[in-house]
C-alpha cells in the first residue's frame, strides 16, 4: 500500500474523484495524440525535413520548454 | 556567530514544513530545511530549477550563505528576486486569474519533463512581475513518485478553476468570492452557483460538478469505513498527464461574455474637448517628471479606467499599478497590455473606496492594500468627484487617505458644473456645500503643500501636484 505525501490537504474525495476523471479523459488523451503523431510522421516523410523528436506521446503546448534538450 | 539582524517570518509563510520565507533588515530570504533538503536537491539536479528559471516561469533567486538561516534547521537559504508589487487573486481580473492558471499548469509540464511535480498549486504562489504571471514558491516542487495522483488536484479546482467558471458562466463580478474564500472557493458552493447549462459541459461536470459531488461523500471518510481508501489511490503518469490536457483545455475554455459594464465603456463620456485633453496630458506629464526628478518610481493610477494616463506615467519612468473599481475595466486594461507587451503597467482589481483588508490568519497572512501600498505618487484624475459625490466621502477624508499612501499627488479638481458631476447628481439632492475649490483646497493643505496648480484648458477642472508634508 502506498501513502501520499503531502502538506496540503488533497481531499478524499478529490483524490477518488481524479482518478476516475483521469481514467475517462486519457481514451480521448491518446486517441488525440496517436492521430497527431500519425500526422505529423506522414507530414515528414514527403518532405524530407528534419527529424527532431518525433513518436512522443507529450503533446505539443505553449508549455514545451525552449531549454528541454530531449 | 555573526551578529545578524533579527530575521521576521512572513506571515502567510506558515503552512509547508519544507521551508518559509522572511525578511532579513529587509531583505527577503527563502529557508530550505532538512526535511526538504532530497527534493531541493533533485530540484536543482534535475535542471528543472534553472529551465523554469530561464523561462520566465518562477522567479529568479540567488544562493546565500546558510548561516542567513531565520531558524533551525536549515539546508540552504536562498534570495529570491523581489515582485515590486504583492497582489492578491481577487484583485486579478478574469484573464490575469486565467493566465495564472495556465502558468501552473505550464510549470506542472516542465516539472513531469524533469522527473518532478508540483506539491500545490495555490493561486498566492503566482505573483505579478512585469505585468506578466511568475511563479514566487520556489519550494512548490518534489520529485515524482510513479503512480502518485496529482495531490493539488483539489486546490487547483479550488484556487483556479470554480472562480474562472464562476466568473465565465455567471458573472465577472463572482472573482470577489475570493475575498471571502481566500483558500479556494468551496466546489459545492461553486457547483450551486454555476447555471445548470455548465452540467453539460465536460470539464466544468468532471472538475466541478463532479468533483463536488464527491467531496461531499467522501467527507466522513476514515481510512477504516471506505472500500477505496484516499490515501492509495494511484495513477499512471500517462492518465496523470491526461487529467492535466483536460484540465487545461478546461481552462483555455473559458471566455467572459463579451459585454462591457459602465466603466468599461466610461472612456468616450468624458467632457473634455479634443485641446482639454492635449492640454491634461500635457500637464501630468510635467508633474510626474517633477515627482520622477525627486526620485519616483512607483506610480498607482487610481481610477485607472481604460489606462491612458497609466501610459503616460509608464513612459515618464514609472512602474505603474492601474488600480480601478471595475473588473470590466481592469481586464480590458489587462487585455489592451498584454497584447502591446507593456510590462511596466499591473492593472489591479480594487475600490479605493473600499481596500481591500488584511485577511487570513490574525488579519496578517494577507496584507491590506494600504499596507501594501508602496508608490511615490498617486496620479487620482477624475477621481475625487465619485468619491466625493458618488460615495459621499468628505474631503478631509479623501486627503487623509491620499496622505496615508503616498508622499505625492497627482490629483485633478472637477467643480460642481461639470457635466460628469452633474451627472452624478442628476438623481439626488445636491448635499454638498462643501464641494468647492476652496474647501478641496483647504483640506488636502492641511496635509500636502501644493507645489504646482494648473488649470486644464477649455475647461473648468483644476490638476495639483502636491507634496505631503512630513
Amino acid at each position: 500500500m502506498r501513502l501520499v505525501f503531502a502538506y496540503i490537504d488533497p481531499g478524499a474525495g478529490s483524490l477518488i474523484i481524479q482518478a476516475l476523471i483521469a481514467a475517462v479523459v486519457s481514451v480521448p488523451f491518446f486517441f488525440r495524440n496517436a492521430i497527431r503523431s500519425t500526422i505529423g510522421r506522414l507530414r515528414r516523410r514527403p518532405s524530407g525535413g528534419p527529424g527532431g523528436a518525433s513518436g512522443s506521446i507529450t503533446p505539443e503546448d505553449s508549455g514545451a520548454t525552449p531549454t528541454d534538450a530531449e | 556567530m555573526i551578529d545578524r539582524p533579527a530575521a521576521e517570518r512572513e506571515p502567510g509563510s506558515y503552512r509547508d514544513p519544507s521551508g518559509f520565507v522572511f525578511r532579513r533588515d529587509g531583505v527577503l530570504y527563502r529557508q530550505v530545511n532538512a526535511v526538504f533538503a532530497d527534493d531541493w536537491a533533485a530540484f536543482e539536479s534535475s535542471g528543472l530549477h534553472a529551465a523554469l528559471v530561464a523561462a520566465g516561469v518562477l522567479i529568479a533567486d540567488h544562493p546565500v550563505p546558510v548561516d542567513l538561516a531565520s531558524e533551525a534547521g536549515a539546508v540552504t537559504v536562498i534570495r529570491p528576486d523581489e515582485i515590486e508589487f504583492i497582489s492578491h487573486p481577487f484583485e486579478w481580473s478574469f484573464s490575469q486569474l486565467k493566465d495564472a492558471a495556465l502558468l501552473t499548469l505550464r510549470a506542472q509540464a516542465m516539472a513531469e519533463e524533469h522527473g518532478m511535480t508540483l506539491r500545490d498549486a495555490s493561486a498566492y504562489n503566482v505573483q505579478f512581475h512585469r505585468a506578466r504571471p511568475i511563479l514566487i514558491d520556489t519550494l512548490s516542487f518534489e520529485r515524482e513518485r510513479a503512480g502518485e495522483p496529482w495531490k493539488p488536484y483539489r486546490q487547483f479546482c479550488e484556487h483556479f478553476l470554480a472562480p474562472l467558471a464562476l466568473m465565465a458562466h455567471r458573472d465577472g463580478r463572482m472573482g470577489q468570492l475570493l475575498r471571502t474564500w481566500f483558500d479556494g472557493i468551496p466546489l459545492d458552493l461553486a457547483s450551486e452557483l454555476l447555471p445548470r447549462r455548465t452540467r453539460f459541459s465536460p470539464g466544468l461536470a468532471a472538475h466541478v460538478h463532479l468533483h463536488a459531488r464527491a467531496q461531499r461523500r467522501h467527507a466522513g471518510d476514515t481510512d477504516a469505513s471506505t472500500r477505496t481508501a484516499p490515501k492509495s489511490v494511484t495513477m499512471s503518469d500517462s492518465r496523470r498527464k491526461a487529467l492535466l490536457d483536460h484540465l487545461r483545455r478546461t481552462v483555455e475554455g473559458l471566455h467572459l461574455p463579451a459585454h462591457g459594464t459602465q466603466w468599461a465603456d466610461y472612456a468616450d463620456q468624458t467632457s473634455y474637448s479634443a485641446a482639454g485633453t492635449a492640454s491634461k496630458e500635457a500637464i501630468v506629464q510635467r508633474m510626474l517628471e517633477a515627482v520622477a526628478a525627486e526620485g519616483g518610481r512607483q506610480a498607482w493610477d487610481v481610477g485607472a479606467n481604460t489606462g491612458r494616463y497609466s501610459a503616460i506615467a509608464a513612459a515618464a519612468g514609472f512602474e505603474v499599478i492601474a488600480v480601478d473599481g471595475d473588473w470590466a475595466a481592469v481586464e480590458r486594461d489587462y487585455l489592451a497590455l498584454r497584447a502591446a507587451g507593456e510590462t511596466r503597467i499591473m492593472p489591479l482589481l480594487a475600490d479605493i473606496a473600499d481596500p481591500p483588508p488584511g485577511i487570513g490568519w490574525a488579519n496578517t497572512e494577507r496584507a491590506s492594500l494600504l499596507q501594501r501600498a508602496n508608490a511615490d505618487v498617486a496620479l487620482s484624475l477624475a477621481l475625487v468627484h465619485h468619491l466625493a459625490i458618488g460615495r459621499n466621502v468628505p474631503l478631509p477624508m479623501i486627503a487623509e487617505l491620499h496622505a496615508r499612501l503616498v508622499p505625492h499627488v497627482i490629483i485633478e479638481w472637477v467643480p460642481r458644473e461639470d457635466t460628469m458631476v452633474q451627472h452624478l447628481l442628476s438623481a439626488r439632492e445636491d448635499v454638498f456645500p462643501g464641494y468647492t475649490l476652496e474647501g478641496f483646497r483647504a483640506a488636502f493643505e492641511a496635509r500636502f503643500e501644493i507645489v504646482e496648480e494648473a488649470p486644464i484648458e477649455d475647461s473648468r477642472r483644476v490638476l495639483f501636484h502636491m507634496r505631503r508634508r512630513d
